[in-house]
């Protein structure tokens, strides 16, 4: 999972024929829809990697 | 992970400065240390801080850079990333204590600065949406989508925001005339032309988060039912262009634009229209008119556009730094956002804070900061140390507030009240060597040239005013010019038709108010007190201090120099065309030749009326 529109696995069913209605909260909270630590980690890992400072997610 | 980040403003200024070159050096050098694994660098948008452009900051440390050129990158990975010794060099130096400043927050430019329309700009990647989520991206649409579209246009009354694009009509009752408005296809458009000369907050924002103004127009489809929307921006802008279709591709393919997004059965899609240069299509008839494919002329209102607009349909135009504005009303609530500002001003205003300060660039600060606050604590005060004269505030169309009014709170009505505007945020400041009069001509030129003609106040109005005042400027203006000028100017700004009209008489009624005295000295006794209007001067030599250098006779392009070697030498003021370059090569220990302007004689129509006449010229 690179960014965040790529799906953190078979489960996240989220396309522009079906799209989710969590999906922004998805994005920064999720998995919303399953439970799922790697899925969670994977989220985690991209938002670490574009926060450059403590006040990028300060907004 | 990454060990560092760091940001290099790839606004248009900083990218004009070296920016590119400044990313490729790098890459360059981190490679050949094995570094590139370690080091993140982003190319934000702007940072605002053109003039110390290309900014360089290294994150998480908070290090700021400027002024960073491709021959500076080696000795910054090789003694700061890797030795961990900062280039002082480098470092932002303040104007006026002279002191190095590390951290960008600690920098008075930044440190009394509220970014919330620029809240993205300089912080993230614009072509990167997955930065933009992180930072609250997309939730204030999410919540939009949630609530009915009254809703949205109450949330946003609440929020007392007014339009950023220059008149400050508020935006929610904008908003609820076009949801009121019958029909079924509503459009919105984003005015991004931005045509004030020295104005770039719409072309950053546009360059430095453009999601965030695609959000704005997405929640006021949302709140209006419109289901189709039109960025209008100049076609000088070509990287905001660049960014703006990246942004509209990458939020079609997250689902965030087009059919049915977020599941939610909201459709909305985004088109662009690039200007063609016009000044008045930033006036919002011209500029519907222009997107419809016709000639950019205003038209009479009513209808307006909220009624009638593009294609006859019900149309509501925001501008960008209003559209910017928006998402952060949503997603934090309305009441956040009147917190800020003043009580008919809510929010923050972002300025082109430029001329004769320290620090020129771009600035938000809170409705309700005074002049003084943004020329002397974030411009760093008049360079060289002379003397502030006026703040033009509001673009070619503002007016020039005087010394007198350094504490005016900057908000919508304090300003109007002192005869100048908001514009679209447009700041310059002069000082004591800058002719208020030949100033107003300046605007003036511009406002005359941009006028579309259609309308006779404005057509004809703007070249009388301009006519007087190229006189007055001259050496040709006549004492009762004052009045004329005066009343012309109000004519004019009753009469026209639009905007670009009514607003234009605005530097010469300001410069009237404020500053007659100088109007009074060029037409009353021929001469500009601030030794700027060329036919009013004279280029005198000292005789005393002449060394007779010859150097100004070999200098002077139509031989009025007359004077043998090392003997005192006479510019002849009949054939002396005033271009300056005598004194320009005149050494700088001896300076001779001397600009003066005592006044030149009174020809018989010049001569003023006699005292206790009752002309009132």
């Amino acid at each position: 999972m690179e960014h965040f529109i790529d799906h953190c696995c078979e489960k996240c069913f989220n396309s522009k024929e079906r799209p989710c209605d969590v999906f922004i909260e998805c994005c920064l909270e999720g998995p919303l829809c399953h439970e799922s630590e790697s899925c969670k980690n994977a989220r985690e890992a991209i938002v670490n990697k574009y926060s450059h400072s403590p006040m990028f997610r300060e907004h | 992970m990454y060990d560092r980040h760091i940001l290099i403003c790839a606004g248009t200024g900083c990218i004009s400065s070296g920016a590119v070159e400044v990313k490729d050096a790098l890459i360059e050098e981190l490679g050949k240390h094995g570094l590139e694994d370690k080091v993140r660098i982003i190319m934000s948008g702007c940072h605002g801080f053109c003039e110390k452009g290309p900014i360089f900051i290294v994150y998480p440390d908070d290090v700021f850079y400027c002024g960073v050129q491709q021959e500076d990158v080696a000795e910054i990975v090789e003694e700061y990333l890797i030795k961990g010794n900062k280039v002082e060099r480098l470092l932002y130096k303040d104007p006026v204590s002279e002191e190095i400043v590390v951290s960008h927050d600690e920098i008075m430019f930044y440190s009394k600065q509220m970014r919330l329309a620029l809240r993205n700009c300089g912080v993230i990647d614009p072509e990167n949406l997955d930065e933009y989520i992180i930072r609250g991206g997309y939730i204030g649409l999410k919540k939009a989508l949630q609530m009915e579209p009254m809703a949205v246009v109450n949330e946003v009354k609440t929020s007392g925001l007014r339009g950023r694009g220059g008149a400050g009509f508020p935006t929610g009752m904008k908003w609820q005339f076009a949801n009121s408005s019958a029909g079924s296809k509503k459009y919105i458009v984003c005015n991004a032309d931005e045509g004030d000369p020295g104005a770039f907050m719409d072309r950053s924002l546009l360059e430095g988060d453009p999601h965030a103004v695609l959000e704005g127009m997405m929640i006021a489809g949302r709140a209006i039912g419109a289901d189709e929307g039109y960025i209008y921006v100049r076609s000088e802008y070509p990287l905001a262009i660049k960014r703006l279709r990246t942004a509209i591709g990458q939020a079609e393919n997250y689902g965030l634009l087009g059919e049915n997004i977020l599941g939610l059965g909201f459709n909305f899609k985004i088109k662009i229209k690039e200007g063609a240069g016009a000044f008045v299509c930033g006036e919002e008839t011209a500029l519907l008119a222009s997107i419809e494919g016709k000639r950019g002329v205003p038209r009479h209102r009513p209808p307006f556009p909220a009624v009638e607009g593009l294609w006859g349909k019900p149309t509501c135009i925001n501008n960008v730094e209003t559209l910017a504005n928006v998402p952060l009303i949503l997603r934090n609530g309305a009441e956040k956002f009147a917190s800020v500002g003043t009580e008919g001003s809510k929010g923050t205003k972002v300025f082109a804070l430029t001329g004769k300060v320290n620090n020129t660039g771009l600035v938000e600060v809170p409705m309700g900061v005074t002049i003084r606050e943004v020329v002397f604590d974030i411009g760093g005060g008049i360079r060289f140390g002379k003397k502030f004269k006026a703040a033009q505030i509001g673009g070619p169309s503002g007016g020039c507030i005087p010394e007198e009014h350094l504490d005016l709170p900057i908000d919508f009505d304090s300003l109007t009240a002192a005869g100048a505007m908001m514009g679209s945020g447009g700041l310059v400041v002069v000082d004591e060597e800058t002719c208020m009069v030949d100033m107003a001509r300046y605007f003036l030129n511009f406002t005359k040239n941009e006028s579309c003609g259609q309308c006779i106040p404005c057509r004809l109005g703007t070249s009388q005013m301009y006519n007087i005042l190229e006189d007055i400027t001259e050496g040709r203006g006549k004492p009762e010019d004052l009045k004329l000028l005066e009343e012309l100017a109000w004519a004019v700004k009753k009469g026209s038709m639009c905007g670009l009209g009514q607003t234009a008489p605005n530097p010469i009624l300001t410069t009237l108010r404020y500053f007659r005295h100088e109007y009074e000295a060029h037409v009353n006794e021929r001469r500009c007190p601030s030794l700027v209007c060329k036919p009013l001067l004279q280029y005198l030599i000292d005789q005393e201090k002449c060394i007779g250098c010859q150097r100004c006779t070999k200098e002077c392009p139509v031989e009025a120099i007359s004077g043998e070697k090392k003997e005192p030498h006479v510019i002849d003021q009949d054939k002396c065309t005033k271009c300056g370059a005598c004194y320009d090569v005149c050494p700088k220990k001896v300076r001779a030749v001397q600009v003066v302007s005592e006044g030149l004689p009174q020809t018989e129509e010049h001569l003023p009326c006699e005292e206790g006449c009752k002309c009132q010229s």
